[in-house]
């Protein structure tokens, strides 16, 4: 450990939620809410045990709590005692609306912070610093979205307020320990329209979660990241090697008086509605592009004139790592595809429109092939939604599963990619 | 950090009108939590930096959304039924020089009875949870609200219930001035504003005879005396009309959200009384008769 927030804790094992708690860790969370409910509980269980809530009882916590004590670090954990979602979320927004610091511009230019921030009562700082406090999380399973929708859907309204906030939800599309299953990025992609990645792996959530907060911190919008029930409980070994972002954590606290943004009346929030759609979620893609492999997005080609497209979300991103180090796979890949674009991408919403406008103009591409999980198909639509809007020569096929297979059906993503 | 000019345009489009009452008891609290801030910093020679600050979060409702639209003094609102919980988040995030006091109808309340209680136990921080008690106010469309025994449910969640008539201003401004101590020491207390609806108050006073009092305003009054310049500028120098300064006091009708006071017009009293205790600060109100500050009770008030 050193005084900056580097800690070496060795080898542990890490599942989906724990690694995710990780990335929190690691950007500075100072305040995490949740309600909790499988697959995603013991990702905030986590957090209870690290903020001395409940005993600490497996590695991870233990050394990282450890770590994090020698430090200061400031954490405060609010878990059952919310009663339900919609209470967590409300807490969440409570506490990530407090900007009591600034912090310097990384990624926005000075235009930019004029249209996120230039109606705030921030505008004339001079600097164009940014508005920053609490990092906050709030986690919740799949359905509890639908109970915390209402006070989420208040969280699109008061932006840039509620950029600092990170949403995790477990998804149970297969109905495992559920009354139903439920697909949650249609909920927050196309419902609130805030930016949703759907992580893959315990080995690098951290890394996409940690680069959120810095990423969606400064354009002041909430962002969520999902995951599969297999994703949440899934365990790798991991070196743990964490950077904390100490910085982040100890910021000033002030709650700062700007009711024309905080008290969500029609007359406030419907320019505000027109911002998001017309400026705010260009610039979102905008900047989604410019950071792309930032998020955890790559984009690799396999030949010198590919005319696919394969587009590699969730599940389907992490089995096709095995084609880097199977030459059968990658024959098949080959056999099947010929020349090929291969976009890994944790991203769901918002795709950015001008990188696939570049590649589909900079490569002979005709045909895109999307592969995601759940019924929404959301990549999908946005992606046919581009194609028909910029009038492009290009082909958008759903290659979706609409539900996470149980482990017992035996399915193999990578099989589904690359099925005759 | 110091909030800056805030640059936002209010969008010109019909604004809906929340228009409570003149006496409505949802209006006369929040004039009562500012001014015992200001007492409980006066009491404690707190100055600059060093006072305290209040953070005023409430519910959806008419009582707090005409506190915005008309008279700036809510600081969020979210949706309904998140103003207590709301209001335990900004206290994770907010300097400890801020007392955060959160405002609720009852509706808002019975909508998130699990928020409040989560307000009680948060063992970390102090408590002033204020609802309206709308029980007894006939709100837009006259529905009637569900009966709460406040009593029973504050006490069962770990609040202690205060009881309050709003329209004794300054004995309340006492009281919030005492709370905010309270909250220093992380005390829950669920302060119960039990209003009327002036509308059938008055319908009640008028069936048993009874009459109600009236405010009035003296000379002194600067309102009155600005009013009068304005009158004698129009009349002997109307070309410098236009370079008259704005400045009206105003402060008894804003401080008390109260039509009639900001119009100096008794026809639109309904005798709630609430100016009766108000510092004005020339001493030019007063109110005479009876009034509901006395007692929200027309059986008891008619013994007074």
């Amino acid at each position: 450990m050193d005084k900056d927030g580097v800690f070496n804790l060795g080898r542990v094992r890490l599942s989906g939620n724990q690694s995710i708690v990780r990335g929190a860790l690691e950007a500075g969370v100072r305040v995490t809410t949740a309600y909790p409910g499988a697959p995603i509980s013991d990702l905030q269980g986590s957090f209870e045990q690290l903020a001395g809530n409940l005993p600490r009882t497996n590695p991870f916590t233990l050394k990282v709590g450890e770590a994090l004590d020698q430090v200061g670090y400031q954490l405060s954990a609010h878990w059952g005692t919310t009663t339900n979602e919609d209470n967590a979320m409300g807490l969440a927004l409570g506490a990530v609306i407090c900007k009591g610091d600034f912090k310097k511009r990384e990624f926005l230019s000075e235009d930019e912070w004029n249209l996120v921030y230039g109606d705030t009562v921030f505008a004339e700082d001079l600097e164009k610093r940014i508005p920053v406090g609490s990092r906050v999380m709030c986690s919740f399973k799949h359905l509890g979205g639908n109970t915390a929708a209402d006070a989420l859907r208040v969280a699109v309204n008061v932006l840039p307020y509620t950029g600092s906030l990170g949403i995790a939800s477990g998804d149970d599309r297969q109905g495992t320990s559920s009354q139903t299953m439920q697909d949650n990025k249609v909920l927050y992609a196309f419902h609130f329209r805030i930016p949703t990645l759907e992580l893959h792996s315990p080995s690098t959530s951290h890394i996409t979660v940690k680069n959120c907060y810095s990423l969606f911190e400064e354009l002041g919008v909430p962002f969520v990241v999902v995951m599969n029930y297999d994703l949440s409980y899934r365990e790798v070994s991991s070196d743990l090697r964490m950077e904390v972002d100490l910085g982040a954590n100890m910021r000033r606290k002030a709650f700062t008086k700007d009711p024309k943004h905080l008290v969500t009346i029609g007359p406030h929030i419907r320019p505000r509605e027109k911002k998001v759609l017309s400026s705010l979620i260009p610039l979102f893609k905008k900047k989604i592009k410019e950071n792309f492999e930032f998020l955890g997005n790559k984009v690799i080609i396999y030949g010198s004139e590919p005319r696919a497209i394969l587009l590699l979300n969730g599940p389907f991103q992490e089995d096709f790592q095995l084609v880097k180090h199977d030459q059968a796979l990658r024959d098949r890949l080959v056999s099947k595809f010929d020349e090929v674009l291969v976009v890994e991408s944790p991203l769901v919403f918002p795709q950015p429109d001008a990188l696939y406008e570049e590649l589909v103009s900079k490569y002979p591409i005709k045909q895109i092939f999307v592969f995601e999980e759940g019924y929404g198909k959301v990549i999908y639509l946005q992606l046919l939604d581009l194609v028909n809007r910029k009038g492009l020569d290009v082909k958008v096929f759903d290659c979706s599963i609409p539900y996470e297979p149980r482990i017992y059906e035996r399915f193999s993503y990578i099989d589904h990619i690359l099925a005759p | 950090m110091a909030a800056m000019r805030n640059t936002a345009q209010d969008e010109i489009t019909y604004m809906r009108p929340v228009s409570n009452c003149a006496g409505c008891g949802d209006t006369k609290v929040s004039w009562s939590v500012y001014e015992g801030m200001k007492r409980f910093n006066r009491e404690h020679e707190l100055k600059g930096r060093k006072r305290y600050q209040v953070v005023y979060v409430a519910d959806r409702g008419c009582g707090n959304l005409q506190g915005y639209h008309a008279y700036h003094i809510v600081d969020a609102i979210f949706c309904m039924g998140t103003g207590a919980i709301v209001g335990e988040g900004i206290k994770e995030s907010c300097s400890e020089k801020q007392i955060v006091v959160t405002a609720s109808g009852d509706g808002g309340y019975n909508f998130n009875l699990s928020g409040s209680k989560f307000a009680a136990k948060n063992k970390k921080w102090g408590a002033i949870n204020i609802i309206y008690n709308n029980y007894n106010i006939r709100m837009t469309g006259g529905q009637i609200p569900l009966e709460t025994d406040f009593d029973k449910e504050g006490a069962a969640m770990g609040f202690e219930v205060i009881h309050i008539n709003p329209y004794r201003v300054a004995d309340n401004a006492e009281l919030f001035k005492g709370l905010v101590d309270r909250y220093l020491k992380k005390d829950k207390v669920m302060v119960v504003a039990d209003g009327v609806c002036v509308l059938d108050m008055r319908r009640e006073a008028a069936s048993v005879g009874l009459k109600l009092g009236l405010f009035s305003k003296s000379e002194e009054c600067l309102d009155l005396k600005f009013a009068q310049e304005r009158q004698r500028v129009a009349r002997d120098e109307p070309e410098k009309l236009k370079e008259l300064p704005r400045f009206k006091c105003r402060l008894c009708g804003i401080g008390l959200r109260c039509q009639a006071l900001l119009n100096n017009d008794p026809g639109l009293c309904f005798g709630c009384g609430a100016c009766a205790q108000f510092p004005c600060p020339v001493g030019a109100l007063s109110f005479e008769g009876r009034s509901y500050a006395i007692s929200t009770d027309i059986t008891e008030l008619i013994k007074t």
